[in-house]
């Protein structure tokens, strides 16, 4: 017997294709809004799962990819007049090339150095914006060009790319785990030395992660803002955005797919249910971090999948051989 | 002669500073872990003060010594009862666990407090100045200074030459072989962490002496006390001290310069010598 799961994936791919590219025909204007900004905040989770769970780097300031990505779009749009929908891949190339600039410099320090020095980098570039005029200083800038747009035909625009993303954050994320780069990425993360002792080059195949996770946050945090029209140093740049991240994979289960789907989900069915008393629900997502750390560290999908044995997007192969006996 | 008034305003300053990177480099330095919510903690000491400040006898400044004793039994509770449970080879769990208090504090102190600024009323203390060779110096700053100086040397000497801080070096070498000779690691751990939570506490009273704090200062505490510990070379005590007086003198000739963004050069001195030199002063002076 071969796995089947490849296959799986590959059809649970297909289907949830169809029903995003269905869904704006369907859901009205203001569930689709919603949406958005779920899809959002679940790429964001993703991406720094990504960079915590698959290669290895703990990051405190992802802030810094949102703000770097949706001031790239904005300004370039408001500027040059241009679409911003097509700008969103530049975002990812610009978030990715200034994660590529800053790496050398923070790949010097490890574990929670490495961690708070981005916060470091994501504090200068707040404080930065925040004083030139240029940038629309503290009160942020407006989205021009969606202005002279049919409304319907942007909030359509913006939800898919809010969709491709959050679509990646799961297939692209599992088929990346799967593949040539992404095994590399594991034996960086799970041993360096090994690694390289097997011809992985340990420093560039980190940087590629780095970048690709960056570059991802930045991308995904420009579709968020283009989404409220609206962007703000003191928004874009807060780590607020950190500890939603933060929450949601460490309750989901760190360095799985399935994790922070269901860490988004408890996230905004907890902000659903205390909306409006402030800071009670901050606080009590930090006692459930705090609770989930003290029980298990693999979080609840790491629990789940040990007890169970489900795996559904494991980058685990089985060999027909295991299948065999435990059938 | 404004400009030597800056520099030693810095350096006043920095004296403040390097303490607050005390407490976090201190337990970094010994047990391997970095407690990202030190900058949370030393903003509840704040509160602390604020608190105690209308029981303490004598006179105001008197209230670290309560505050600092409460940080400390919390410190010990916190490692026993939190962190050495999470203990391992991966730091994430520690490093997450820490990241959970920090966001808890913060906005229970939100919740109890509102977000207004607050400080430490030390009375006619905080206007007092005289002059020295000619700068106009004040009072609290120069106090606090020689506190932090105080601080750094006694626990320098301590560690050195008190049987306790010799365990306490022996564990941070290697917690493993210590318990061959009867050493419970896990308290010592205990220990460790009660002295960087009562000299963050101490730091962070004498913070909100000096200026004023909100439940959000966190982050910006933590920031400081990372950067001085970074810049001063991973655990090495006069490295941290040099380090929150370059940050300190950074800040304050930064703001004459620039009124609107002294923090942000402060940032960028910590990102600068991190390129010229990752092992920080310390490592400059070992090569």
């Amino acid at each position: 017997m071969t796995d089947l799961r490849p296959k799986l994936a590959g059809i649970a791919a297909l289907i949830s294709a169809a029903v995003l590219i269905a869904a704006p025909h369907v859901i009205g204007e203001g569930t689709l809004r919603y949406v958005v900004e779920i899809f959002c905040v679940f790429a964001f989770a993703q991406s720094w799962n990504f960079l915590a769970g698959y290669v290895g780097l703990m990051s405190f300031g992802q802030q810094l990819f949102i703000g770097l990505g949706s001031y790239f779009v904005f300004m370039l749009s408001n500027k040059l007049g241009l679409n911003p929908f097509w700008m969103v891949p530049l975002a990812f190339v610009f978030s990715g090339a200034f994660a590529a600039i800053i790496s050398p410099l923070v790949f010097r320090l490890r574990d929670a150095y490495f961690a708070i020095s981005i916060w470091v980098i994501a504090e200068i570039v707040r404080l930065f914006i925040a004083q030139r005029d240029f940038f629309g200083s503290v009160s942020g800038l407006p989205l021009i060009a969606t202005r002279g747009m049919d409304r319907g035909t942007v909030s359509m625009w913006t939800f898919y790319c809010a969709a491709i993303f959050a679509f990646l954050a799961v297939f692209g994320l599992y088929y990346l785990a799967r593949s040539r780069f992404g095994l590399a990425l594991a034996a960086v993360r799970d041993n360096e030395r090994t690694a390289a002792s097997i011809g992985i080059n340990v420093w560039w195949t980190r940087f590629a992660g780095f970048v690709i996770g960056c570059g991802f946050t930045g991308a995904a945090g420009a579709v968020y803002y283009m989404s409220v029209f609206q962007v703000q140093p003191g928004g874009a740049f807060d780590p607020n955005w950190m500890v939603i991240m933060l929450f949601i994979v460490i309750i989901g289960g760190v360095g799985t797919v399935e994790g922070p789907i269901i860490g988004t989900a408890i996230y905004f069915l907890l902000r659903a249910f205390f909306s409006g008393t402030g800071n009670l629900y901050l606080l009590l997502l930090g006692a459930a971090a705090i609770a989930v750390m003290m029980v298990s560290s693999k979080g609840i999908w790491g629990v789940l999948r040990d007890r169970t044995g489900i795996d559904l997007f494991g980058a685990r192969r089985t060999s027909g051989l295991d299948t065999q006996k435990k059938g | 002669m404004i400009w030597v008034e800056t520099v030693v305003n810095g350096m006043l300053l920095g004296g403040l500073y390097a303490l607050v990177g005390l407490g976090l480099g201190y337990a970094f330095g010994i047990m391997k872990i970095v407690n990202v919510a030190q900058g949370d903690f030393i903003v509840a000491a704040a509160f602390l003060g604020v608190f105690l400040v209308p029981w303490t006898p004598v006179h105001p400044l008197l209230v670290v010594v309560p505050v600092a004793i409460i940080s400390f039994i919390f410190g010990i509770l916190l490692q026993r009862l939190m962190i050495n449970r999470v203990l391992g080879q991966d730091q994430i769990p520690q490093i997450l666990l820490t990241f959970g208090m920090a966001i808890v504090l913060r906005n229970g102190m939100v919740e109890l407090y509102g977000a207004n600024s607050q400080s430490i009323n030390v009375g006619d203390l905080r206007f007092m100045g005289f002059d020295f060779l000619g700068l106009r110096l004040g009072v609290l700053p120069v106090v606090i200074l020689g506190i932090a100086v105080a601080l750094f040397a006694g626990l320098h000497l301590w560690m050195r030459h008190s049987r306790m801080g010799r365990i306490i070096r022996a564990t941070a070498d290697d917690y493993q072989v210590v318990q061959l000779s009867g050493v419970d690691y896990r308290r010592v751990y205990g220990i460790a962490m009660g002295i960087a939570m009562a000299l963050s506490a101490v730091a962070g009273v004498l913070l909100a002496m000096r200026g004023s704090f909100t439940p959000y200062s966190g982050a910006d505490r933590l920031l400081i006390a990372f950067e001085v510990v970074v810049i001063g070379g991973l655990g090495s005590f006069w490295g941290m001290f040099a380090g929150g007086m370059i940050l300190g003198v950074t800040q304050l000739v930064a703001l004459k310069l620039d009124p609107s963004s002294g923090l942000m050069w402060g940032h960028l001195m910590f990102l600068l010598i991190l390129f010229l030199s990752p092992n920080g002063i310390a490592g400059l002076v070992r090569r």
